[in-house]
């Protein structure tokens, strides 16, 4: 089985305080940490419980700064054999579709099996670049998977659905998965295993290493324009209903009704 | 293969044991829960069991308070047995998610909290608290410690301290964002390759100071510091020292009376592992107005707390009464209305276990540095 997992370095927001800059374009990450983001850590975790299983290779690909070393040496350090990291300042990283283009680039030189990325970042939240990195490689995918099995030249996996419902369904490979948190438990890459993935290649790439033309994945070839961040509005408008239960499903379902919400 | 299982039985010494049992007779964990640490030193010498050995869940239920091995006729350390075996589990990867947070939080921001490095001075931020400058001779550098850095409960230590230490003219400095996690819990948890790594940049960091002293808050750093730091130059005290130095040279003046019946509870830290008994009786002992009383099992055999040993990472199976909740059961019974610490993690399981007995009402933990600043500053 040949993969590939796609990663990003995330900050922690969970309890940071968070600003926005002047610009209202940025957020001020200095007093933040980072890390893998959540959900791609367990699609790292996945791709190495099917190596260990099934035997193959890894790859791992990120998009960022050198400071992102850190997170791939981290997944390279639990299994996989080799990574890439592309860095150049003229890719719009905030447009999840031209992000898809670039990780298609890498991908497509190779042949492959099976790409896994986590289902959703923690900073941007967007749960797209899987579902349009399939799109881009021309392979079919299933989001928010919280269980694989593999067949022969197919997966068996259950998606997570709103509700509680899950899906089951059969998908041939090569294919994308974007993986849900919770498929599995992450393993610890002790400190010797990362001094030991130093030794892996770990390649960074420019643009034209990827064959791809500047305007195809900068801010003016973008389909997403960013008007600026806020902090929303912190209002308290709760309404008790009172009365017997049916008199206060009426009353809702009316309230819903009226508000265009049913 | 076999040199590696060897050097295990020979780091150990395991051959050395007479199965005397006092390593078990001693533990004070037993009380609640199924650790038996001197199975685990006989068993651990078949090379082959060893793997097995690290899955069980008991090896995490030691405290390292170190009784076992103060109280080992052989000299032995059968605590570090059981720091072995979690090391095997740690280098498979497979550990509890709790455990493995902490690890990679203390290599990716160097603490265990999974705090952000850019706000480890946050607790000073109220204070004109001095920052050492690399290079600049300072009398006292000041080692906070990352459980007290980061843990609004315990910030008042670190503030106390240096609100003490500006009555007294102290010439101290700060570390500032770059102090990072002594990383004794990284060895107690059994990552001897972080711990190596921790070593070799803390060593270089403190170094870097013209520091005469390092003045450590937790008794964890301290030992930490103290004993597996060889090529650190400073002198590695803790701040019970300085403050019992500060008083008995008359440069601390206690200007207010406290009229409080205090406990001292012996952290194993700095007790059973370091001897330092005196520095902390003496420093209460000179507050006007408080009587000093003694627990019955004090000093070398003064009940742990069960913070640390990576505890704070991973919670006993046992639902028996903690022994932080023995503990502030005793020093109630004995009429205290203070229970002293001086040790973060002593705070934060003898506040819990107050709070479980639902004692607050007529008893306080209260770190040495709280209580000294009300009569000090």
């Amino acid at each position: 089985m040949k993969m590939f997992v796609c990663i990003k370095r995330v900050p922690d927001t969970s309890e940071a305080d968070v600003k926005i800059d002047q610009t209202a374009k940025n957020v001020d990450s200095s007093r933040f940490s980072f890390g893998i983001n959540d959900a791609d850590n367990y699609a790292v975790e996945e791709a190495v419980l099917i190596k260990e299983a099934k035997g193959g290779e890894i790859t791992y690909l990120c998009l960022g700064p050198k400071d992102a070393d850190i997170v791939i040496r981290m997944a390279l350090a639990k299994g996989g054999e080799r990574a890439a990291r592309v860095e150049d300042p003229r890719i719009n990283y905030r447009d999840p579709l031209q992000v898809a283009k670039v990780l298609a680039a890498l991908i497509k030189k190779e042949k492959f099996d099976l790409v896994m990325t986590g289902c959703m970042s923690s900073d941007d939240s967007n749960m797209s670049v899987g579902v349009a990195l399939a799109e881009e490689l021309g392979v079919p995918h299933a989001a928010m998977v919280k269980k694989v099995e593999i067949l022969d030249g197919a997966l068996k996996v259950q998606r997570e659905l709103e509700g509680g419902l899950s899906e089951v369904v059969e998908i041939s490979l090569p294919a994308v998965l974007t993986i849900q948190t919770g498929i599995n438990v992450p393993r610890y890459a002790p400190i010797r295993g990362i001094r030991e993935a130093q030794k892996k290649e770990l390649k960074v790439l420019k643009l034209e290493d990827l064959e791809l033309s500047e305007n195809e994945v900068n801010e003016a070839g973008s389909q997403v324009e960013l008007l600026k961040f806020y902090i929303p509005e912190v209002v308290s408008n709760a309404e008790i209903i009172e009365g017997a239960p049916e008199e206060k499903a009426e009353v809702m379902a009316l309230k819903l009704v009226k508000g265009g919400l049913l | 293969m076999n040199a590696e299982i060897q050097s295990f039985m020979e780091k150990h010494d395991l051959l050395g044991c007479i199965q005397c049992g006092r390593c078990t007779g001693g533990c004070p964990v037993t009380v609640r829960t199924n650790l038996n640490v001197r199975r685990f030193v006989y068993d651990s010498i078949d090379e082959s069991m060893l793997d097995e050995l690290a899955k069980l869940s008991d090896i995490w239920d030691c405290t390292t308070c170190n009784t076992c091995a103060v109280r080992c006729p052989k000299g032995l350390k059968p605590l570090e047995v059981l720091i072995g075996l979690r090391g095997l589990l740690v280098e498979s990867g497979i550990i509890q998610p709790t455990v493995r947070d902490a690890l990679e939080s203390v290599f990716q921001e160097g603490n265990p909290w999974k705090k952000p490095r850019a706000t480890r001075l946050d607790w000073a931020a109220e204070l004109e608290a001095k920052i050492a400058e690399p290079g600049e001779k300072v009398e006292n550098l000041l080692f906070v410690c990352c459980t007290i850095a980061y843990d609004p409960k315990l910030q008042g230590i670190a503030q106390n301290l240096v609100k003490i230490l500006h009555k007294a003219d102290v010439d101290y400095g700060l570390i500032g964002e770059a102090e990072t996690c002594c990383s004794s819990e990284v060895y107690n948890l059994g990552e001897a390759g972080l711990f190596e790594m921790m070593v070799e940049d803390n060593t270089e960091l403190l170094n870097s100071f013209e520091a005469k002293r390092i003045v450590t808050i937790s008794p964890h750093c301290y030992t930490t510091f103290k004993s597996q730091y060889p090529l650190v130059k400073a002198e590695i005290i803790h701040y019970t020292q300085l403050l019992a130095e500060l008083l008995e040279n008359n440069r601390l003046e206690l200007t207010n009376e406290l009229k409080s019946k205090i406990v001292f509870h012996d952290p194993c830290y700095l007790g059973k592992k370091n001897n330092i008994f005196a520095e902390p009786r003496y420093i209460l002992n000179q507050i006007p107005g408080v009587e000093v009383l003694e627990f019955e099992r004090k000093k070398e055999r003064s009940l742990c707390c069960e913070g640390g040993g990576g505890k704070m990472w991973v919670e006993t199976e046992s639902r028996k009464e903690r022994l932080a909740e023995t503990r502030v059961r005793d020093a109630r019974a004995i009429g205290a209305d203070v229970l002293a610490v001086a040790c973060p993690f002593c705070v934060l399981t003898m506040d819990d276990a107050l709070k479980a007995k639902g004692l607050e009402e007529e008893m306080k933990v209260a770190d040495i540095t709280e209580i000294l600043a009300k009569v000090a500053v």
